[in-house]
């Protein structure tokens, strides 16, 4: 690909040393715009509770919670503890879910009976709010590890076996007759065209599932834990410490938007041969 | 079957059940073909006239609702490799690896088919473009690449199915003389599906032209132009004596369906 033809004039916007700023004009913008919001935001928000518009106990502000972030990450650490409860029902919970779930998925999509078969129970259990199941999870798991992470596999696995599954029946019909008329075999067929077809949709499953089981992290320990950020928000709350439910808020924010920019960059990696990534 | 003989067909019949009407349409009627070892035979014919369910019959990946079809097989490489429409090449593969797929379906190594693979890349002038994704390619080069990955597997016979539909009408004139120059080299039998009428005549050793829906064959006419053949032969007088009779059938075997969609638009004076 050359970027100069000699016979084509060139835009006033390109840049001679290269399409790059052409393609992408709105990064710069974006950052700009982004910061408008945080500069126009943040001291707004500070100003209301200094002048007492708002009491502090229910806004909390963002002097107050950097404050909080301070004395419990660095000076008594106290924040650390709950973080790597978290961190480790989040690491387990999702893994076993991108485990089971994505073999799941795969299956649904290719053995048509297996779908009918396990269909209603997926739709039945899928439409039911996990919170709804927590008594019974406790009462049948403890409230133990065990719990927790099966409360965030639950909440995590049904996107990921869907999307599995849609990525599978994804496979285009002509791929799949060149396998055939190659004569390749079942399992050939499975890693030469419906893999590699739904592994976009694997990765969309790994992001759409990292987010739910966030929210699977924050249910367990909502309702059956002693540690974890859960915890330290529902218990900051019970408290009345808003600035600590506020940085626990802003903590998982964060986790989730790191996390999500980890897969992309893992997607870029693996998707080479997509021209959209190049 | 004949000695000689790559393809042997006989009484081929396909029907098939209409999804939506849930009707039974007959797609392929009565199809009589000798194809000799070596030969280049086009089949032409109106579209949507069978002639692409019938290669699909050939390849295996439609069953015929009656008839025989026999391939001479080989003590070594396939009965038949296909060449799609479009490229079909895998976009995930590198070109290397799609041109070596056919043999990696054989159960061959992926070492050793790449490397097997590796003369028909020189043949198809692809060299230096092993580790390439498809979409860096231009279309011409894909189906390249897509002739190269049939003849990889050493088929007794290629199925061609339009394989150049998709290029634009210089680089498909192009691919055609280089068509040539590959099966010149390689010693294949060819059955060649197009709907273009000029492109049969220049590539081929007999043009089938094919009926409207059942596709039936109507006539087999042997195509007594000099080889090696440049692109210019298609200016000349044999040639274009050629594709007047040709043209001539096909249209007499529209006419009645431009007549019908006439009268369903109600735009017939």
């Amino acid at each position: 690909m050359t970027a100069s033809s000699p016979g084509i004039a060139r835009s006033r916007r390109q840049h001679p040393d290269g399409s790059r700023r052409l393609r992408f004009p709105s990064i710069p913008e974006r950052v700009r715009y982004g910061l408008i919001g945080f500069v126009v935001v943040l001291p707004l928000w500070e100003a209301v509770v200094q002048f007492r518009l708002v009491k502090r106990v229910t806004l909390s502000s963002p002097s107050l919670i950097l404050e909080a972030a301070w004395e419990d990450l660095l000076v008594n650490g106290t924040l650390w503890p709950h973080l790597f409860q978290s961190s480790q029902q989040f690491v387990l919970g999702l893994g076993l879910a991108l485990i089971t779930g994505v073999p799941l998925g795969l299956a649904l999509g290719l053995f048509r009976r297996l779908n009918y078969f396990l269909d209603p129970w997926l739709s039945a259990i899928y439409a039911t709010p996990t919170i709804a199941l927590v008594p019974l999870i406790v009462l049948v798991l403890g409230l133990g590890l065990e719990s927790k992470i099966f409360i965030v596999w639950l909440e995590a696995i049904f996107v990921i076996v869907v999307t599995t599954m849609v990525g599978v029946r994804a496979a285009e019909a002509r791929y799949l007759d060149l396998a055939m008329s190659f004569r390749a075999s079942r399992w050939l067929t499975f890693t030469s065209v419906i893999l590699p077809s739904s592994f976009p949709y694997i990765l969309t499953a790994l992001r759409l599932g990292t987010t739910r089981a966030l929210v699977g992290v924050v249910v367990a320990e909502f309702f059956a834990a002693n540690k974890g950020l859960g915890f330290f928000i529902n218990f900051s709350g019970t408290t009345l410490r808003t600035d600590r439910v506020m940085l626990g808020v802003i903590i998982l924010g964060l986790l989730g938007v790191v996390m999500g920019e980890g897969i992309r960059r893992i997607e870029r990696r693996f998707e080479k041969w997509r021209p959209d990534f190049n | 079957m004949q000695q000689g003989l790559a393809l042997q067909a006989r009484d081929v019949r396909m029907e098939y059940v209409d999804q939506q009407s849930g009707d039974r349409l007959l797609a392929v009627d009565r199809v009589d073909l000798d194809i000799e070892e070596g030969q280049f035979v086009s089949i032409v014919g109106p579209s949507g006239c069978g002639k692409s369910t019938f290669l699909k019959i050939v390849n295996g990946l439609f069953p015929a609702t009656e008839g025989t079809i026999e391939i001479a097989t080989p003590a070594e490489g396939s009965a038949h490799a296909m060449v799609f429409q479009d490229s079909s090449l895998f976009p995930w593969y590198t070109i290397i690896d799609n041109v070596a797929y056919g043999l990696v379906c054989q159960g061959v190594p992926k070492k050793e088919a790449q490397a097997r693979a590796q003369p028909l890349i020189d043949l198809v002038s692809l060299s230096g473009f092993e580790r390439k994704f498809p979409y860096q390619l231009s279309g011409g080069m894909q189906q390249r690449a897509n002739l190269a990955r049939a003849l990889t597997v050493d088929p007794e016979i290629l199925l061609m199915d339009e394989p150049f539909a998709a290029l634009d009408a210089q680089t498909r004139e192009l691919m055609q003389a280089e068509l040539l120059r590959i099966w010149n080299e390689a010693h294949k039998t060819v059955l060649f599906i197009t709907h273009q009428i000029d492109e049969a005549i220049y590539l081929s050793d007999r043009v089938l032209v094919m009926s409207a829906r059942p596709g039936r064959i109507l006539a087999d006419i042997a195509i007594d132009l000099p080889r090696p053949r440049q692109l210019e032969i298609k200016r000349t007088p044999a040639f274009i004596t050629y594709a007047d009779q040709i043209w001539g059938m096909i249209s007499s075997e529209l006419k009645p369906h431009i007549h019908d969609v006439a009268k369903t638009t109600g735009t017939v004076a």
